[in-house]
């Protein structure tokens, strides 16, 4: 892509009621078959009164997958009429990052709901058993997505060290019962080969599938990445990410978000083939426009460089934790303000900091126009 | 004696979970909630009970972290952004402080359910630790977060004595950050001499027994300095600690051994853990008698409800076979 600052999104987009009912088989309201229809008005979706009458049909197996293929394709024209460069299907398909995977693997059982914080849960498995694959997860999706969207796509992989990070370990802290006396030993050597066992047996046959289905860019998801930021883990995630994408053709890149960039920073120049950085910081920034100092959001930027990362970077320009609407001017001193940063404007690139799945359609909408505007406005400062 | 406890808040049962989710989505009231965790902590005192445990708590089910109740409760302080608890996936809302602190009410009186702990097993009350409070508080009033870290151990002095007072047997103060330290770093000598200090403040004229619980770092951290402690009883997390390293000192303390991962569903077996923990023992105490409790590493919430019952359940088995084994 030879336009400087191409705009992506990074992955989720919320779903739309239609979708939840319509999938779960719950009945659905007139506010929701006429907001699917208003949606695709504006979308231009010329076909949308077939999606009409699909969702006042009964419930069944055919009617559910094609939910899902409509909202995905609704998705793809949302991110399309919004003017994005890189983009994918908002994970219409999927039920949530970390359950979409561990649902379609063996060797896996859920527990049930611990607390994330306050009345926040997340249901949380166990790894039981050497995970196995069993079928493809991402690669329908994908073959969906390839033949509806019209630009570049890249395809967001929940990865390995999260994965992990994210599930008790029971089959490995048995298999070394007896084994290793040292508690703390024995809980490391089980993650290692927990999370090996995970990307050979599993990660890396979807990969493979994916790319043989004719994906060329993978994003691989790892928001536990500094979870444990000591450097005995730093080096495991490291080494997870490379044993990953090792031999691979194709282009990866990694997209960590609310993490602490103080330790990614000193790691992320020891990713091996990961050709761009997504990172979020749009979040951590002010509302005002310029460049420079206030740009107070961004100060962790230089550390990548300083540390050596040569990659490029997709930087969060556009804040998915709040309905305020970045106005094009600010997305544009973002960018020219990164540039400073990086010297070099081809190694930029503009995106939301994470998935937009906590924000409506509408919210959601204008943010990504209004970022698709100001990445244009600063290609002609550059001019 | 040897004991046991469990050592944080107990995860909310499925129920309970359910009733919270929906009070969210506005579909249950104030009433349907309050009635929910009354009957979801009589269960976590009955399961704390049937497994034998020494002392026992409530399950802090309504506690939404460690700091919330004095955050939500201290004057000065307000209820700040998510952050991350550690190096888990949950997070807890930082206490801002922007005022002077004070306590104008009991604490956890408020965030308690006191009348449910029944009458003939002693009651233990958990307590966020001075240096960890200061440490996970963004500090917009005092000078230095030791200055926060002085202040909060006077209140929490006149805590633990009314909490005394309501009869309250045993009080641990939860210690996290002190051991949490990532690439190896250590606390300077100075700042375990302020923490030394600061731990007097908080259990100065306390008459029930105190404990430290350190957990999501390696205790040896903190060693030789801790061992003078002001504190009866050391808590320890043994999934964090350097076992070879933690043997070369000798405790004149009784110790708190986190020897059930609340961070892993996997269930231990007990007759691993009681060889682990007899030659850890005869490594810290050798042959003078000093109390030793059996514990999780930290709090079971974060394990499903029926998880956390059976590590309840193999503290408690732990603690009976050690008595028997040992002859007390």
């Amino acid at each position: 892509m030879n336009k400087l600052f191409p705009t992506q999104e990074v992955g989720s987009l919320a779903k739309p009621s239609w979708r939840v009912k319509g999938y779960r088989g719950a009945p659905l309201s007139k506010e929701d078959v006429t907001e699917a229809l208003e949606w695709g008005k504006r979308l231009e979706i010329a076909d949308r009164d077939i999606l009409g009458k699909l969702l006042t049909e009964k419930d069944s197996p055919k009617k559910r997958k094609a939910v899902l293929e409509w909202s995905a394709k609704y998705a793809i024209k949302l991110f399309e009429k919004a003017g994005l460069d890189v983009y994918y299907d908002g994970e219409q398909w999927r039920s949530e990052m970390y359950e979409h995977i561990i649902r379609n693997t063996a060797g896996f059982e859920f527990l049930g709901h611990v607390k994330s914080f306050d009345y926040r849960y997340f249901n949380k498995a166990a790894c039981i058993s050497k995970p196995k694959y069993v079928k493809p997860f991402y690669v329908d999706e994908f073959l969906f997505t390839k033949q509806n969207a019209n630009g570049k796509i890249k395809v967001p992989f929940t990865g390995p060290y999260t994965l992990v990070d994210w599930t008790f370990n029971e089959y490995y802290q048995k298999k070394l019962r007896g084994k290793v006396k040292d508690f703390r030993r024995k809980k490391l050597e089980a993650k290692h080969e927990f999370l090996f066992d995970l990307i050979n047996e599993v990660v890396r046959p979807e990969i493979r599938n994916l790319i043989d289905a004719g994906a060329e860019w993978i994003q691989i998801d790892e928001p536990a990445a500094t979870t444990n930021p000591t450097e005995e883990e730093m080096e495991l995630f490291v080494e997870s990410f490379n044993v990953t994408v090792k031999g691979f053709n194709c282009t990866f890149s990694l997209h960590n978000c609310y993490s602490n960039y103080g330790i990614l920073a000193k790691y992320a120049c020891k990713l091996r083939n990961c050709s761009q950085l997504t990172l979020e910081f749009a979040n951590r920034d002010n509302q005002k426009t310029g460049v420079g100092d206030v740009r107070v959001g961004y100060k962790e930027l230089k550390l990548f460089e300083e540390y050596g990362f040569r990659g490029k970077y997709s930087v969060g320009v556009v804040d998915v934790h709040t309905d305020f609407v970045e106005p094009p001017e600010l997305v544009r001193d973002r960018i020219l303000h990164v540039v400073n940063v990086v010297g070099d404007p081809s190694r930029v690139c503009a995106s939301t900091d994470c998935g937009l799945r906590t924000r409506t359609w509408e919210v959601a909408f204008q943010k990504l126009k209004n970022l698709v505007q100001g990445a244009e406005m600063a290609r002609k400062v550059l001019k | 004696m040897i004991g046991c406890y469990v050592t944080g808040i107990l995860p909310r049962t499925k129920e309970l979970v359910e009733l919270t989710r929906a009070y969210e989505r506005g579909k249950a009231g104030e009433r349907e909630l309050e009635k929910a965790f009354e009957d979801a902590t009589l269960k976590a005192i009955n399961a704390q009970s049937s497994v034998g445990l020494t002392y026992i708590t409530d399950g802090m089910l309504k506690w939404q972290d460690l700091l919330r109740p004095f955050t939500e409760n201290l004057v000065g302080v307000k209820v700040g952004s998510l952050s991350r608890w550690f190096n888990n996936n949950t997070f807890y809302r930082k206490p801002v402080i922007v005022d002077e602190i004070k306590r104008e009410k009991s604490i956890i009186q408020n965030s308690s359910y006191i009348k449910l702990l029944p009458r003939n097993i002693s009651w233990k009350a958990i307590l966020p630790a001075p240096y960890t409070f200061a440490q996970l508080s963004e500090n917009q009033f005092y000078k230095s977060s030791e200055e926060l870290m002085f202040k909060y151990a006077k209140i929490l002095n006149e805590e633990i004595k009314s909490l005394a007072k309501l009869g309250f047997k045993y009080v641990q103060l939860s210690e996290p950050t002190i051991v949490y330290k990532p690439f190896n770093q250590c606390v300077s000598k100075d700042e375990i001499n302020a923490v030394s200090e600061a731990l007097k403040a908080a259990v100065d004229g306390v008459q029930i027994k105190t404990c430290l619980q350190t957990f999501f770092g390696d205790f040896c951290k903190i060693l030789p300095e801790a061992l003078d402690f002001p504190i009866d009883h050391l808590g320890i997390d043994l999934y964090e600690t350097d076992l070879n390293k933690l043997k070369d000192y000798h405790f004149d303390k009784g110790i708190a051994l986190g020897l059930v991962d609340a961070r892993n569903s996997l269930v231990e077996e007990v007759e691993n853990l009681i060889e682990s923990v007899k030659e850890i023992v005869e490594s810290l105490h050798g042959s003078r008698q000093k109390d030793i409790f059996v514990c999780p590493n930290c709090d079971l919430e974060f394990l499903p409800w029926e998880r956390a019952q059976e590590k309840m359940h193999a503290v408690g088995s732990v603690a009976k076979r050690l008595r028997e084994e040992l002859n007390e």
